[in-house]
């Protein structure tokens, strides 16, 4: 993938975030954790989860979703998904 | 058994928002019914609702609590807000397991639900919400509140359709009564104006199409009436234990007397006032007053040739021929039909007309009805005095499915 494409994806998650979350897109860094830095709850988690999901045509099980906390684990892991399917 | 006080109400009504601007505009016989203005109203017959137009959510609620409440957990939670406030309550004061929370609510969250509906049956099109449930489930509203006010008591939410509110009062009095409560939050909720309600009403062809002008469709009691106006809104008391209320030197507005439930056990909408009269009956018992000590009532009142005849009726078959002399007002004439919000948001205006010695009028009465032949207060406002001492009143509200509530309320002596 190219790292254009991978800066699109990590966009496409920020705004995800930004939109669901109402904070600040300059708040998130590669590190910014969704529940202990920006307060969400699990449901906020399942909401992005689901946004995600539509927003790049993939599927994520229920098991990967506490792996996707932090802005780059959610990246990585949308990557990984497009990659599989 | 202890003594109950009202010591606080918060309200949202198509007339207005909070006790005074609510209260100003019901005894100038304003009417809050309005365009609908938030959906494409072209395929009803009917484009006119009581919309809450001056409730703003965004004073009570940040962007992100927004996003995870429907509409009516915001009304609920902004009325308990200024319920609370106005009983003198602190946070601190509410956070307790002997407070708890009786909401009642015909809908619920519907217009989340429809919203995750409409992305269900365009196959995919349209926004899903993993929070569809939370959002749209009966009882999220009492629990919104018992959240941000750390209300740990019991938490009960009660659907009896139109009586809903009325029912979670006489509920929550009862906790208090017996000993189970010393303070509960209460009242109901309801936002319904939504395309799929609007649409099914519309097909059971009770909602009035007198669109033009808004302010004029509702004319309860009156011969040439043609059905409710539907409306949203929430109406919300705290009730005390009166010597608790009295000890920290609260406000008390009125006194709560008595409670009678009954369901009809006939028809699911066709009301009967053999089950309503014993509604009335079993309030007067609970409350320990006589018939004739009603100085008023203020009727459930929707403006369906079938409500208001069949209502007209029990009041005589309790009162007799004293039915003709008591002042019976339906400020459903100006709010429209707020559904399980309704018997609260009249309870409060019940309590206000105690407190104010003043009676709103039944707005947009027009012709005679001789099935409807009592004083509905159609001339204007009318304020107590004389024949009218306005001490005790009852507040009567009828559902669907037959379930009727009556309260039964009082000035405060000692």
């Amino acid at each position: 993938m190219t790292t254009e494409a991978v800066e699109s994806i990590e966009d496409a998650v920020k705004n995800i975030i930004v939109a669901e979350l109402r904070v600040e897109r300059n708040q998130l860094g590669p590190t910014t954790h969704l529940m202990k830095d920006l307060g969400a709850d699990s449901l906020d988690a399942l909401n992005i989860a689901l946004r995600l999901e539509e927003a790049f045509k993939i599927k994520i099980p229920d098991d990967a979703i506490p792996r996707f906390l932090t802005v780059g684990d959610i990246v990585k892991g949308v990557n990984e998904h497009m990659a599989a399917q | 058994m202890r003594r109950v006080a009202v010591t606080g109400v918060g309200i949202i009504a198509a007339t207005g928002v909070g006790r005074e601007a609510f209260w100003s505009a019901l005894t100038e016989g304003r009417s809050g019914i309005s365009r609908i203005e938030v959906f494409d109203t072209s395929n009803l017959k009917t484009n006119i609702a009581g919309v809450c137009r001056d409730f703003r959510p965004e004073a009570f609620f940040d962007e992100r609590e927004m996003s995870r409440l429907d509409r009516v957990s915001q009304m609920a939670i902004a009325a308990t807000e200024m319920a609370t406030r106005e009983a003198g309550l602190t946070n601190g004061q509410l956070d307790s397991y002997d407070v708890g929370v009786i909401l009642g609510t015909g809908f619920g969250g519907q217009a989340s639900i429809e919203e995750f509906c409409g992305a269900f049956f365009s196959n995919g099109k349209g926004r899903r919400s993993a929070i569809a449930i939370p959002k749209s489930m009966y009882n999220a509203s009492s629990s919104n509140i018992a959240i941000r006010f750390k209300s740990r008591g019991p938490n009960i939410t009660v659907s009896t359709a139109c009586s809903s509110g009325a029912n979670a009062i006489g509920q929550a009095f009862h906790l208090i009564r017996y000993g189970h409560a010393e303070r509960m939050i209460a009242g109901g909720a309801d936002a319904p104006i939504t395309p799929v309600v609007m649409e099914a009403w519309k097909e059971m062809r009770v909602l009035s199409t007198k669109n033009d002008p808004p302010e004029r469709a509702c004319k309860p009691f009156s011969a040439n009436r043609d059905g409710f106006v539907l409306a949203e809104g929430a109406g919300i008391v705290v009730l005390e234990d009166l010597e608790l209320a009295l000890e920290r030197g609260a406000r008390v507005y009125a006194e709560l007397l008595g409670y009678g439930s009954t369901a009809d056990a006939a028809h699911i909408t066709f009301p009967d006032p053999e089950g309503e009269a014993y509604a009335i009956l079993r309030a007067l018992k609970d409350a320990g007053v006589a018939a004739r000590e009603i100085d008023y009532i203020n009727a459930h009142g929707t403006a369906t040739k079938l409500n208001d005849a069949s209502e007209t009726e029990a009041i005589k078959r309790v009162f007799g021929n004293r039915a003709y002399e008591i002042p019976i007002n339906s400020i459903k004439s100006m709010l429209g039909h707020s559904m399980g919000a309704a018997g609260a948001i009249e309870f409060i205006a019940t309590v206000l007309a105690i407190e104010n010695k003043l009676i709103p009028p039944t707005i947009n009465y027009e012709e005679t009805d001789p099935q409807c032949d009592l004083d509905y207060v159609t001339e204007g406002a009318r304020a107590a005095g004389g024949s009218t001492p306005l001490r005790t009143a009852l507040s009567n509200s009828f559902g669907f499915g037959g379930n009727n509530a009556v309260l039964v309320v009082r000035e405060y002596a000692e």
